[in-house]
């Protein structure tokens, strides 16, 4: 079963507020994850978004829909990344979430990815 | 490649006995496996040019051979005694007793319980279906790598288990048997969600889930609930063009097309049924294929026979209790004696934590409420129902039938 698996956040609360260490750290964490998710045959894809502030949002506005410049939801609720992986349970969804969010230390949210066969 | 269907029809059959052969002969599945793969890509780009040998076995065989002899010399000197063997081994003639046993030994490594479920599947289609790993990686929707990926580490981890090329012990070969019947189930299973994709579709992974228990069935022919859940997918996949609508919706059971069933598919699956139950100890797949059977022969879903059917969920619940029995039982109940009965036998299932996050218990409820005639609590329960479930087309059929009773 396909979950994805999600980061939230904006620039201001996130990479730019922390040291030189934390930031080779977290490179050289992600690279390592991936790479592990890769080996284990279980990633599917996984992309990281440009900063939440580079974002337009499209409304329908009086009628016909209009382009405006920024993001749709609070730039720090603003999605940054996700991973899609293919997985044997929810259990090990969360243990892989569980590995980023103890390194990151920022919520992640968890959701399965809609690809069950129907009941009929 | 392979389009000539004849060809790939031969392929796929020869696979499994080629590859059993080769593991017999030399051990190291991982290696032979490799091999085989590599021949029969070898034997669809040649037989498609200079048609079809006399002995295509034979001619598989020994291009695998060849190829695993390349394979250890990639690896170094170190196999040169095996080379040397393999070299002089003269493609087999004929076929040994052993071949029968190879096919089924094939089928318990694959299926090995130390492997995980998604494991079992992608090498089982692999080593025992003859797919190829780009196939079988667009019927699962992941990228070709990822499943490349799956089936070396499964193959890695058959290894450093030591499971062994061989039949399980006779104690043991109940439990294994069902396992492999897990897997092809859960193959068929796969197959239920329409989708395209480009080589291999998910409707070919019902038919080969189907093509690959009547091969099991073939081998295996007392074993009851082989030959119940070759039944079950036949019975099933019969409804096959009747359960969805050209833009992927659902249709319930019993607003399908019953003409668009596939009368011939019923007629073998009812066949296979009526000459094995009875025969053998009865099983889940043999009970649910039996009510598969009442509702494809019923000439409309109101001649359905309910009675018949409710009776068979009674025994399939002694032999296989669980709350999705229980789940479907209760419609049956609601069929007979009335919503009310029904929905009491649902609310046995509330306290159930398997059944906590299950959107069945949810839907079906929705349905005998609508029966009953609570069309607000129905609404209710679908779109509860529609919040839990991980299908999309099930999602939205559940939301429009919340709608519908708006």
């Amino acid at each position: 079963m396909k979950y994805m698996i999600m980061t939230f956040g904006s620039a201001e609360a996130g990479l730019a507020t922390m040291g030189k260490e934390w930031m080779l750290e977290m490179i050289q964490f992600m690279h390592n994850l991936d790479d592990d998710l890769r080996k284990s045959g279980e990633l599917v894809s996984a992309e990281g978004l440009a900063d939440g502030s580079q974002a337009k949002t499209v409304r329908f506005e009086n009628g016909i829909s209009v382009a405006t410049d920024g993001p749709y939801a609070e730039s720090k609720e603003s999605l940054v990344g996700y991973w899609i992986v293919d997985v044997e349970d929810e259990d090990r969804a969360l243990a892989i979430a569980s590995r980023i969010v103890d390194f990151v230390k920022v919520p992640i949210e968890v959701r399965r990815v809609m690809d069950a066969p129907p009941d009929f | 490649m392979r389009s000539d269907a004849r060809t790939e029809d031969l392929l796929r059959e020869l696979a499994p006995q080629v590859l059993g052969a080769l593991v017999r002969r030399h051990g190291q599945f991982d290696m032979c496996e490799d091999a085989v793969q590599d021949a029969l890509l070898a034997a669809a780009q040649h037989w498609a040019e200079q048609g079809i040998p006399d002995n295509p076995r034979s001619w598989l065989l020994t291009v695998a051979s060849r190829r695993l002899v390349d394979r250890w010399r990639s690896e170094g000197a170190r196999r040169r005694r095996e080379e040397t063997a393999a070299l002089l081994e003269i493609p087999e003639q004929g076929r040994s007793a052993a071949e029968h046993d190879d096919t089924l030994s094939l089928l318990f490594l694959c299926c090995h319980p130390s492997l995980s479920v998604s494991s079992q599947l992608a090498l089982t289609l692999r080593a025992v279906g003859g797919l190829t790993t780009a196939e079988i990686a667009s019927a699962f929707l992941v990228p070709e790598a990822t499943m490349a990926q799956r089936i070396s580490r499964a193959k890695e981890s058959i290894r450093s288990t030591g499971a062994r090329f061989e039949l399980p012990a006779k104690s043991e070969q109940a439990d294994r048997l069902r396992v492999v019947l897990h897997v092809l189930y859960l193959v068929f299973n796969e197959g239920y969600l329409t989708s395209t994709g480009p080589s291999l579709n998910r409707a070919d992974l019902t038919a080969e889930a189907i093509r690959l228990s009547g091969m099991v069935h073939a081998l295996l022919p007392a074993e009851g609930e082989v030959a119940g859940l070759l039944a079950l997918m036949l019975l099933t996949e019969a409804r096959r063009a009747a359960r969805t609508l050209p833009d992927g919706s659902l249709v319930p059971l019993d607003e399908q097309r019953r003409d668009l069933w596939d009368r011939s598919m019923i007629e073998e699956g009812v066949a296979l049924l009526t000459r094995t139950l009875g025969t053998t100890a009865v099983g889940p797949y043999q009970m649910q294929a039996a009510i598969a059977a009442v509702h494809d022969e019923a000439p409309s879903a109101a001649e359905t026979d309910w009675p018949q059917i409710l009776a068979l969920y009674d025994v399939l619940e002694r032999v296989s209790p669980g709350p999705v029995v229980r789940l479907n039982r209760a419609v049956a109940v609601a069929k007979v004696h009335g919503p009310r009965a029904g929905l009491a036998l649902l609310g046995t299932l509330d306290d159930d934590e398997r059944m906590k996050r299950n959107h069945r218990l949810e839907s079906v409820r929705g349905h005998l409420l609508e029966l009953a005639g609570d069309l607000s609590a129905a609404r209710d329960s679908y779109q509860r129902a529609a919040r839990m479930t991980a299908s999309l087309p099930e999602q939205r059929y559940l939301a429009l039938r919340a709608a519908r009773l708006a």
